[in-house]
């Protein structure tokens, strides 16, 4: 008789819970939950059959249901090109400024974040093809409109850089990790000397990091310009455009962009 | 005519005789309410179900419960018909942790195993043919989301499905008849009532969970598997 109380005290209890969770997949849980109290109510008022058919009801199958509904809307799903310091595999965590500002963001809106990373050139197809949120990984948008995807605001000043046509190959340090996609074959070239072969430009993040992993990049010449980092969100994704765009305008007035910006580039 | 037509012509077909034969049989079984304070006393000794529960349910108010699989049959119909109507999207699976495709490795049996203990002892213990069929379903449902929906579509077509969920339906129509051919009402019980607590006992109930077992699996499965075809489509 006490425990059917405490148990029925607990619903209200457990779907307040629920309800306050900002981050969809607990909120799913702590329902899964008040379907499970709700089970053992029934049980203790001797209705094993509907205890049985709210369990599998309201834990099991609804639960689930809900669990493959937010599986792509309850997660950001990032894709990008690794960029040493701005976004790029440490050890076994994700770091770098890009990376920062992503997380932030998707914890506020509640979303779990998820990053993969791929070629720069896929970047573009992945987010117009649904199958991606945001693509990051020093972008740079250009001034004209892109198709279907359109640039956030820019986190970041950058410049562009041409340089000569061959560059020396250099002795490679020993310390320099694996990267993948767009960046691993800038390393490749950019050690063999040949990186003009694939690329006429570079940005400042890539041309840093390829300085640091030992590429010998001689005669850099600055390209006139305002060039910025940015992240591709799809035209149609109007509100998390928006959301972001207001997230960014929050982080750049309270100095936070800019504290993140000097932990990563001092 | 497309395949799918013609199968939902027959699957209309099957539930409206369903349906008129549900309602005959009760307009001259004359259920009274009064009987029902007599349903507890008697459900033991009538039925010979130790779960009395299922004795009502599958016995006295068997038309009821039919009633149910009927319009559950008429939602699984509604919702494929519908949907198929909208162009579905192809989205590519998404990957899952180790952990999650592990723990479904473990889930999914003890899921079907439940399903078809509740479904086989649904007049001895607590359970039935709903439960378990949803259990089922859950438990495929674990593996959609581990591995993905084609994963399962490959093993299991939705078309065939469809057409076996019909073909259940068919079978406990055809099932319901046959007190017909001996001079009783149609849905009476011509089977022993045995030994109540031995697991062939209860008369028809256990074929009645069984049946009412796999068509709420296979129905449960294609609403969610038609779901989850056409997100963001409706």
């Amino acid at each position: 008789m006490i425990a059917r109380w405490i148990l029925l005290a607990l619903l209200p209890i457990v779907a307040g819970i629920s309800l306050a969770q900002s981050r969809r997949l607990s909120a799913i849980i702590g329902m899964g939950l008040f379907s499970f109290v709700l089970a053992a109510v029934y049980l203790l008022m001797h209705a094993p059959d509907v205890a049985i058919t709210e369990a599998t009801i309201g834990a099991a199958l609804v639960t689930a249901i809900y669990v493959l509904a937010i599986r792509r809307t309850g997660r950001l799903t990032v894709v990008a090109d690794e960029v040493p310091r701005l976004i790029a595999r440490e050890g076994d965590h994700i770091t770098g400024l890009e990376y920062e500002i992503l997380d932030g963001f998707a914890r506020e809106t509640g979303l779990d974040l998820s990053i993969q990373f791929v070629p720069l050139r896929r970047v573009p197809w992945l987010i117009a093809h649904r199958e991606a949120d945001i693509g990051a990984g020093g972008i740079i948008p250009l001034e004209e409109a892109e198709g279907a995807l359109l640039p956030t605001p820019r986190h970041l000043k950058t410049g562009v850089y041409t340089f000569p046509a061959r560059s020396k190959p250099r002795e490679v340090p020993a310390t320099v990790p694996d990267y993948e996609g767009y960046f691993s074959e800038l390393l490749t070239h950019g050690r063999s000397g040949t990186l003009s072969t694939v690329v006429t430009s570079l940005d400042l993040a890539r041309v840093l990091a390829l300085g640091r992993a030992g590429a010998l990049l001689q005669g850099l010449d600055r390209i006139d310009g305002e060039y910025g980092y940015a992240f591709l969100i799809a035209k149609r994704r109007a509100k998390l455009r928006r959301d972001y765009a207001d997230y960014l305008a929050r982080l750049s007035t309270s100095g936070q962009l800019d504290d993140m910006i000097k932990r990563h580039f001092s | 005519m497309t395949k799918d037509r013609v199968q939902t012509i027959l699957a209309v077909g099957i539930i409206v005789a369903f349906a008129a034969l549900v309602g005959i049989t009760y307009a001259n079984s004359h259920p009274h309410p009064a009987d029902s304070q007599q349903y507890l006393a008697r459900a033991l000794e009538e039925t010979g179900a130790s779960n009395r529960v299922a004795g009502i349910y599958l016995n006295y108010r068997l038309f009821d419960t039919l009633l149910e699989v009927l319009v559950f049959s008429v939602a699984v119909l509604g919702v494929r018909h519908y949907l198929q109507q909208s162009k579905g999207m192809s989205l590519p699976t998404l990957s899952e942790s180790e952990v999650v495709q592990t723990a479904v490795s473990f889930l999914t049996p003890l899921a079907l195993l439940l399903c078809s203990f509740f479904a086989i002892f649904g007049h001895i213990s607590p359970g039935g043919g709903f439960a378990g069929g949803v259990i089922a379903a859950s438990g495929l449902l674990y593996v959609a989301i581990a591995h993905g929906m084609k994963a399962i579509e490959t093993r299991l077509n939705p078309w065939r499905l469809a057409l076996a969920e019909k073909a259940i339906l068919l079978s406990l129509l055809i099932f319901l008849l046959v007190p017909v051919a001996v001079g009783r009402i149609p849905l009476s019980d011509l089977l022993p009532k045995g030994t109540p607590g031995q697991l062939l006992s209860g008369g028809s109930i256990l074929i009645y969970n069984i049946l009412i077992a796999m068509k709420v699996f296979i129905g449960a499965w294609l609403v969610i598997a038609a779901f989850a075809q056409h997100r963001g489509e409706l």
